[in-house]
């Protein structure tokens, strides 16, 4: 199955029932396979008129109480941020997968480059947290967006899916659990026939119940900074401090819960840390070091956000050089080195060209330049 | 003040806003004496005798300050 | 005797103790309108969910108004509205918003929508500026006209928003304005009622961004203004398009049927599991 197809299994499979989204290469399977699928499991898919229009109206849905979801590449992710600011803001849960491409601009369509990655945590204006996931192969594609679905719905916020050309037309086996074995979360909503007046459905660093339209909470959701109980407030310098402290804290506090990264370092000198398609490569290379005896081993980030210091930093502590491979020219080098520089020291290896995975045999050269 | 309430701490003043005055068919509005405590002057109805309860200072008035009170055996709601 | 109390109080949210317009503000009107039409029709606000962009129109329903509402971010509302209606079909979808709002950052998802006939109500308050910001000139604003942007006077032509919804499919359209309050309510009763896309273009009264800033007037000259300027639908259709110029044409200027997008997805929805539709 094709990542991208496995991509919209995982949807499905988490209860999604309404999809929005635009044309755009390489993320447009993702909208074929869901408009073909939904509507026979009592859900639709809509193309929009355009990627803002898109995330709009899956904020829309979900406020009615659906799961949704949209798919699209960094342009759209692009015209989709101010939208996205919106959903952090007012706590929408919804997921975003973005399959990267060759960037900037118009850039190279069916490059697996990963560009956008710190494009989910500072692409929108203001202070915020997020959360994503980076498969790295179909069956993380299903895996990861079902995630995805459950951390929105558990913590109220967008979920990025942060793949890539090379991972979203990549055709591996994916296995698919039987529908009563996969677990899904639901978000909480306030009781149903509580005074409204009453409800606070906004800022709690544990989650509020989300207010959903049509059961007569009388919501008022607004992207303007509010309280609480959603009350607008515009004058008060304290109300926007707590507004964006809350709603970061809200995702800060949950770390523990929420950071996922695949550490296999045992006894390692130097430490391969990567994500997504080129931790296929940094696997691959760490294998062959090691049969050549040398201490070489991987940190695959599984969720690069929030970010996963106190986990680079551990295996910083255990290492003594730790080589960063990003299929870019540094996004989150310098956060990685930022947390493991205290502890070892850091290097930075794009591939041969920026769009190529990087080869194993050149990630094994500075392996042993680095040892020397 | 028997046909008419009015709510003077909604309104915004017969200065700057003064739709009231300008909507009344007979010309019953004038300014109060005195201002509200966000600093507007309300209408004051002067001949509450004239009024026909029809209803335009209800209708007109952006802040939903003038009820009127409803006509007796008038028809209750329009579908 | 029974105290009087105004029939629509009981629908502004309780914490909420004043509106937010300015004095003489024509949204205000039209809120009202809005409210009224709802009473009358029998509803109540838990009938409904309102959604609404960034604007002094935005703030009709939000927080004035104790009902479902999302205020959502500049020119988009439109959009949000159709996942809501895709969620919670049986309930009315009301969007209102500005000229600037819904014309210009806001067009596209306006034409688009009216195209595909999805069931909702949008209330256009076009008071012709960009009130809330201070002033600028917007796509309605008329040519010359001297505003916070363009101090020399507008260059652009203005859109007829009510011309290019229906161009651009929708089945039930109308256009009055603050001095129309009871029309107004009459025609947003029937386009609630409205099986399709429905828009209503209000022309309102800005009395500072507008009236005062430009030199147009205040409230009540706007106002009286309206009355002078506007001509019903029966009467411009017998005069020449010259004559037409600088008048308000006021009145239902469509209503006719079309597929209804719910009810096409519906249709699809057989279709994806083998049904015969």
């Amino acid at each position: 199955m094709m990542g991208n197809t496995a991509c919209a299994e995982g949807a499905i499979a988490a209860g999604c029932e309404f999809a929005a989204g635009y044309p755009i290469t390489p993320a447009t399977e993702i909208a074929t396979r869901l408009a073909e699928r939904l509507p026979r499991v009592g859900g639709v898919f809509l193309q929009m008129e355009d990627e803002i229009s898109s995330i709009a109206a899956i904020i829309g849905a979900s406020w009615t109480g659906k799961k949704v979801m949209t798919a699209t590449s960094g342009p759209g992710i692009s015209l989709m941020l101010e939208n996205i600011g919106f959903a952090i803001g007012v706590e929408t849960p919804c997921v975003i997968v973005n399959v990267q491409r060759g960037a900037p601009t118009t850039g190279m369509p069916t490059a697996g480059v990963c560009g956008d990655m710190v494009q989910p945590r500072r692409g929108s204006h203001g202070d915020y947290e997020i959360i994503a996931l980076c498969p790295a192969s179909p069956q993380e594609m299903f895996e990861h967006t079902l995630l995805a679905f459950n951390f929105a719905e558990k913590y109220r916020t967008p979920v990025f899916v942060l793949s890539d050309a090379f991972v979203g037309h990549m055709r591996e086996e994916v296995l698919i659990p039987e529908p009563g074995k996969i677990p899904i979360a639901h978000r909480k909503i306030p009781a149903v026939g509580m005074d409204p007046q009453k409800v606070q459905g906004f800022l709690d660093e544990n989650v509020a119940p989300m207010p959903i339209f049509g059961k007569g909470f009388r919501s008022h959701v607004t992207s303007s900074c509010h309280d609480e109980y959603g009350k607008r407030n515009l004058s008060d310098l304290a109300a926007l401090d707590n507004f964006v402290r809350k709603l970061c804290n809200k995702i800060l506090s949950h770390k523990r819960d929420i950071v996922m990264v695949e550490g296999d370092y045992e006894g390692a000198e130097v430490v391969l840390v990567s994500y997504g398609a080129v931790s296929r490569a940094a696997r691959m290379a760490a294998d062959r070091a090691r049969e050549e005896g040398l201490p070489v081993g991987t940190l695959r980030l599984i969720t690069p956000w929030p970010f996963p210091g106190e986990e680079v930093g551990e295996m910083a502590k255990k290492a003594k050089k730790v080589i960063v491979l990003e299929n870019n020219l540094g996004q989150l080098y310098p956060f990685i080195k930022a947390e493991a520089a205290h502890y070892s020291e850091v290097f930075f290896l794009p591939p041969r060209v920026i769009g190529e995975i990087h080869d194993p045999e050149n990630i094994l050269k500075q392996i042993r330049e680095v040892l020397k | 003040m028997a046909g008419i309430r009015l709510y003077e701490e909604l309104c915004k003043g017969v200065e700057e806003c003064g739709i009231c005055v300008e909507m009344c068919p007979k010309k019953l509005f004038k300014p109060s004496g005195n201002l509200n405590r966000k600093g507007y002057r309300p209408p004051r109805l002067t001949d509450v005798a004239a009024c026909t309860q029809c209803e335009n200072c209800m209708i007109f008035c952006p802040d939903l300050a003038i009820a009127v009170a409803e006509k007796r055996g008038r028809r209750k709601v329009k579908r | 005797m029974t105290e009087i109390v105004h029939p629509l109080h009981r629908f502004i949210r309780p914490h909420v103790t004043s509106t937010t317009n300015c004095p003489g503000c024509g949204n205000g009107i039209a809120a009202q309108a809005i409210l009224r039409a709802i009473d009358e029709l029998g509803m109540t606000l838990d009938d409904f969910v309102f959604v609404t962009g960034i604007g002094c129109s935005a703030w009709i329903p939000s927080p004035f108004f104790d009902v479902d509402v999302l205020h959502t971010t500049h020119g988009r509302p439109i959009a949000f509205a159709l996942g809501i209606k895709m969620g919670l079909p049986e309930k009315k979808v009301v969007v209102t918003s500005g000229d600037g709002d819904l014309a210009a950052i806001g067009g596209n998802h306006l034409i688009h929508n009216a195209r595909r006939n999805i069931e909702m109500t949008v209330i256009c308050l076009n008071n012709r500026i960009y009130g809330m910001t201070g002033g600028q000139a917007a796509p309605t604003t008329p040519l010359g006209l001297k505003t916070a942007t363009t101090p020399y006077g507008t260059f652009e032509n203005p859109f007829d928003i009510s011309e290019l919804v229906i161009a651009a499919g929708a089945t039930f359209v109308a256009r009055w304005t603050t001095y129309h309050p009871r029309q107004l309510t009459a025609w947003i009763k029937k386009a609630i009622q409205k099986k399709g896309f429905s828009f209503i273009e209000v022309i309102t009264q800005c009395p500072v961004q507008y009236g005062r800033k430009t030199g147009s007037g205040s409230a009540v000259e706007m106002l009286r203004e309206y009355k002078e300027r506007s001509i019903s639908v029966k009467e411009a259709a017998g005069l020449p398009k010259e004559k037409i110029q600088g008048r308000i044409v006021v009145g239902e200027l469509v209503d006719k049927e079309a597929p209804e997008m719910l009810e096409e997805i519906n249709r699809m929805r057989k279709r994806a599991s083998g049904e015969k539709t």
